[in-house]
């Protein structure tokens, strides 16, 4: 008779500092933004143009634009618009493209072919064209945009998925359960999404980092968020004129965006390695 | 074994043949055997042979061309998917390799309920219960192993996990795909004694395959031998060893090696690799190595002949007892 | 080959030919874990003479593989510790320089690995796979190296060479694949071939076409091999002598036919007796092993075998048997203080390996 299991329980290797502060941040980031009418701001949108392009004061820590809107007010209330629109246009792709690459890789078949095709022939289209053509056409509300870009997002979320997905599909657990009389749905669920989840956690985060890239890119073009509406890419087009009056008004956004994006690609890569770590074990 | 006159499980001229671009491929050339209530059928043969592809097109999980299986008289060739889905509990499949056989991301408890929560056959502790009955049944502790993830075991335990999990439903018909060959020595003999208890523990009845001959007459009563899709020799296990009728079944044997200096060291007979499947050679499949091949062997198919009690070979000159 | 040696290594050569090929002293070979250190060769000792069969068995974790990687010098250098010493015609292996290294490697010692598929470069033809160690490592011309790469590709049994030769691997089949491996080990003449598991996986009929191509090859050759294998079947037949490791250490080493006639280590016997054998009828039960090989980052004290031995004794749990002779046998070493009785080695049972 074999002794019970004696293998020691490997732990888990601790995240990290690094981690931790970023996970901090995003969160940080995440509070002010759903807190920000009740924490007596300034109003982002009105200014007080007595006090045009000023210097950090006590009044406006991070100084005031070219109208005389408070900037850190406006860096805030800026977040919003990268939040919805990142993890809003992420969470539309990964339910599609990540539903559609689970069932591809899961179905094969013609199913497979079929979608496969499709996303070649999405993918094959230039995205941020295609993007800057409907939002130039159907107009750039917050929810269009993240709509517009959530579905440009889809067929490189389905490929990641489908290829996640293919590693595990082909495995004897799959073939088991079938066996087991399992039905597809049920594998699905069960047996090939917590396999999956690493990939989809990790990838989301730095799809999230990659979208508000693009908002700043639309903004760039002008084709964010309607004026005065804040987003920390709107704030950093306008300040382009005034890059030499008031270098304030570029750095703040663009410090909040960078390390925003820094923490988001931080915390999917340490989850990523962290996962892959412990598949290596097996 | 039980001497019974209807058998346990029945497959009868089984085709299953794949497209491989524009070619088809017939990895099972129809082939039938029968295996009775109790009684462990090995199935051996060189990699290629058809032989998991045998054991998938029995429990479907490959779809058979053509022919029948039934097991207790009941067809599974043509039943619906969720009559299908109902059948599988009386037949399972054990595979080869045991870390790609358990999902990685569940608790060993959750693995081995599976088929219990799919069948919804027991919930709560009477669920749990079960669990740790089978879990004591292959040896392992229920108390250490249950909340433990497969990564934290090793290729045996592994596999100990996964017949833990294939007989939770009572199955009739286990089905053990090269179920020891990624194991060590040590650890291959302790699942062979596994198997064998278990087997008569629960009154299994078992199709073994396998590319291990010594493994495959250890644990078999009768052994089939298969080549590029058909089968070419069944017989009970000690007669095949002791007098191999076909000339395959002979060359197969003098390649075995044996722990033992005092024997020669074993010298095939047979050249080469089997020819492809794509387009295998007319009339016998084997006369393209075999040392006796003449003419009529490639004319014409030998068909499975009985030439002593429960001893069949498909040849046309097979070598016969004095 | 050994008459147009170089300035640099005539002497060692000249002195080396009368001596053992290969000399290893308390080898210790450590890997850093996030769990800890991990000690796969712990202080083993061999020697190999020119043109001998030398079969490594153990189960997987016995460190038979990391001891041949390290006899050839290939294990990463980062997160490894090594002390001890590998001498290879005179010239130390362990922390030996990569220049050393890279003149040794395919030249004088050459290596076949257990998955073909993985130990070939899938897209490159065969051709160039074996004639790149020829290029380096001698004068020949490309068409020179061509010619020879056909002509060994012949010896090691594959029909039509000439074509096969532009061939891509996944277009040969396993068995062969594993051929123009052993083509590639042995396209400079080696002195040594390390085969870690050369036929685990092939089907046994190509197994034993292998094996008989390795031992022909040899005699022809007149080259030393290591046979790494966990199948005392391969070893029984195809070499001179045996080393038997367990956690890290050499057990027991002895000439094949004395090991197999007269076996003094426990864990030796219990490996054989877990082996099914096709001469046994069907149904026989086999004695299994308990419980599993011992964690190697925390070793238990004493004989790392004693656990899982039917003969272990307090002293065994205790303090750790060194390796000594046979009083028979100079040339039979074994760690063990309870060693099995000569002559009854195959025939002393116990069942308390019965499930």
């Amino acid at each position: 008779m074999e002794p019970k299991a004696v293998v020691p329980s490997r732990k888990r290797k601790p995240l990290g500092k690094v981690f931790w502060i970023s996970v901090g941040w995003i969160g940080l980031v995440f509070l002010l933004a759903i807190i920000a009418s009740w924490i007596g701001l300034e109003d982002p949108n009105n200014g007080d143009y007595a006090l045009i392009n000023a210097g950090p004061s006590w009044g406006h820590p991070f100084g005031t634009d070219d109208l005389g809107r408070d900037i850190l007010s406006r860096v805030i209330y800026g977040a919003r618009v990268s939040l919805i629109v990142g993890f809003g246009a992420m969470a539309i792709g990964m339910t599609l493209g990540g539903t559609l690459g689970m069932i591809a890789a899961y179905r094969r078949g013609a199913v497979d072919t079929l979608v496969s095709a499709a996303s070649y022939v999405m993918l094959a289209f230039p995205a941020l064209v295609a993007v800057i053509a409907i939002v130039a056409f159907w107009g750039h509300e917050i929810w269009k945009i993240t709509i517009i870009v959530g579905i440009a997002s889809t067929p490189l979320v389905y490929r990641v998925i489908r290829a996640a997905t293919l590693s595990y599909a082909t495995r004897e657990f799959v073939t088991a359960a079938k066996a087991q009389g399992a039905t597809d749905t049920r594998i699905l669920t069960r047996e090939l999404l917590p396999n999956v989840l690493p990939t989809v956690i990790s990838y989301f985060l730095i799809g999230v980092a990659t979208v508000i890239i693009l908002e700043g890119a639309l903004a760039f073009l002008g084709l964010s968020v309607p004026a005065p509406t804040a987003s920390w890419g709107n704030m950093i087009n306008e300040s382009r004129t005034y890059l030499s009056d008031n270098p304030w008004l570029a750095l703040f956004p663009s410090l909040a965006m960078f390390l925003f994006l820094i923490a988001l690609n931080l915390v999917g890569d340490t989850l990523r390695q962290s996962f892959d770590v412990q598949e290596s074990k097996l | 074994m039980s001497a019974e006159s209807t058998p346990l499980l029945t497959v009868n001229d089984l085709v299953v043949s794949f497209k491989k671009g524009r070619q088809v491929v017939q990895a099972v050339a129809g082939i039938s055997f029968d295996v009775f209530e109790g009684e462990t059928l090995g199935l051996v043969g060189e990699s290629g042979c058809g032989k998991s592809t045998t054991g998938r097109a029995i429990v479907r999980i490959e779809e058979p061309t053509s022919g029948e299986v039934a097991v207790e008289g009941r067809q599974l060739t043509g039943l619906g998917r969720s009559e299908l889905r109902k059948a599988r509990t009386s037949i399972q499949m054990i595979f080869q390799d045991p870390v790609s056989s358990l999902n990685p991301r569940r608790r060993v408890k959750d693995i081995v309920a599976e088929p219990l929560d799919i069948w919804k056959t027991a919930e709560g502790a009477e669920r749990d219960a079960i669990v740790r009955e089978m879990l004591e049944a292959v040896g392992l502790d229920p108390d250490v192993a249950g909340e433990r993830f497969p990564r934290e075991f090793s290729g045996g335990q592994c596999q100990r996990i996964s017949i833990a999990r294939a007989l939770v439903m009572k199955p009739k018909v286990l089905i053990c795909d090269e179920m020891v060959s990624a194991l060590d020595v040590s650890v291959q003999a302790q699942i062979l004694n596994l198997v064998e208890d278990l087997k008569a523990k629960y009154g299994l009845t078992l199709v073994f395959i396998a590319h291990d001959l010594a493994v495959v007459k250890n644990v078999s009563d009768r052994v089939a031998v298969m080549y590029l899709g058909r089968l070419c020799e069944v017989a009970p296990s000690d007669d095949l060893y002791a007098l191999p009728a076909h000339p395959y079944t002979q060359a197969l044997l003098s390649a075995v090696v044996e722990p033992d200096p005092e024997k020669a060291a074993s010298h095939v007979a047979l050249t080469g690799e089997p020819p492809s499947p794509i387009n295998p050679p007319s009339g016998c499949r084997f006369r393209t190595r075999c040392p006796k091949a003449e003419e009529r062997c490639a004319t014409e198919v030998p068909e499975l002949r009985e030439i002593a009690p429960r001893h069949q070979v498909a040849c046309h000159f097979p070598t016969l007892r004095a | 080959m050994s008459n147009d040696t170089t300035a640099t290594d005539a002497f060692p050569q000249a002195e080396d030919l009368s001596g053992p090929l290969l000399t290893v002293k308390d080898l210790r070979t450590t890997f850093s874990t996030p769990r800890g250190d991990l000690t796969a060769v712990d202080g083993v000792s061999l020697e190999l003479g020119r043109g001998e069969t030398l079969g490594i068995v153990g189960e997987s974790g016995s460190g038979k593989t990391v001891l041949s990687r390290s006899i050839m010098g290939l294990l990463p250098r980062s997160k490894t510790t090594q002390s001890g010493s590998i001498l290879f015609e005179g010239t130390e292996i362990v922390d030996a320089p990569d220049a050393t290294l890279r003149d040794i490697w395919g030249a004088k010692i050459a290596m076949v690995f257990q998955d073909p598929m993985t130990s070939l470069n899938p897209v490159v033809r065969i051709e160039r796979q074996i004639t790149e160690s020829l290029r380096l490592h001698t004068t020949m011309d490309k068409a020179e190296a061509k010619a020879t790469a056909i002509s060994l590709l012949g010896q090691v049994g594959i029909p039509s060479p000439a074509e096969r030769v532009r061939a891509y691997p996944f277009q040969l089949s396993g068995g062969m694949r594993q051929r123009v491996t052993i083509a590639i080990a042995l396209a400079c003449s080696p002195r040594l071939l390390l085969a870690d598991e050369p036929t685990t996986g092939l089907d046994v009929t190509v197994q034993a076409q292998i094996l008989d191509l390795l031992s022909s090859l040899q005699a022809e050759r007149h080259m030393a091999v290591i046979l790494v294998t966990h199948d005392l079947g391969v070893v029984a037949t195809r070499t001179d002598r045996i080393a038997v490791m367990y956690a890290g250490h050499i057990v027991e080493m002895a000439s094949t036919r004395r090991l197999f006639a007269s076996m003094a280590m426990p864990y030796t016997q219990a490996l054989l007796k877990s082996t099914p054998r096709i001469s046994d009828p069907s149904h026989t039960r086999l004695t299994a092993i308990d419980g599993r090989p011992p964690d190697l980052i925390n070793p238990p004290t004493g004989c790392a075998f004693a656990p899982r031995c039917d003969y272990a004794t307090e002293q065994c749990r205790i303090e750790a048997p060194p390796l000594r002779t046979a009083p028979e046998d100079p040339t039979h070493l074994f760690a063990c203080w309870n060693p099995l009785q000569t002559g009854h080695a195959g025939t002393v049972t116990t069942a308390k390996g019965e499930l």
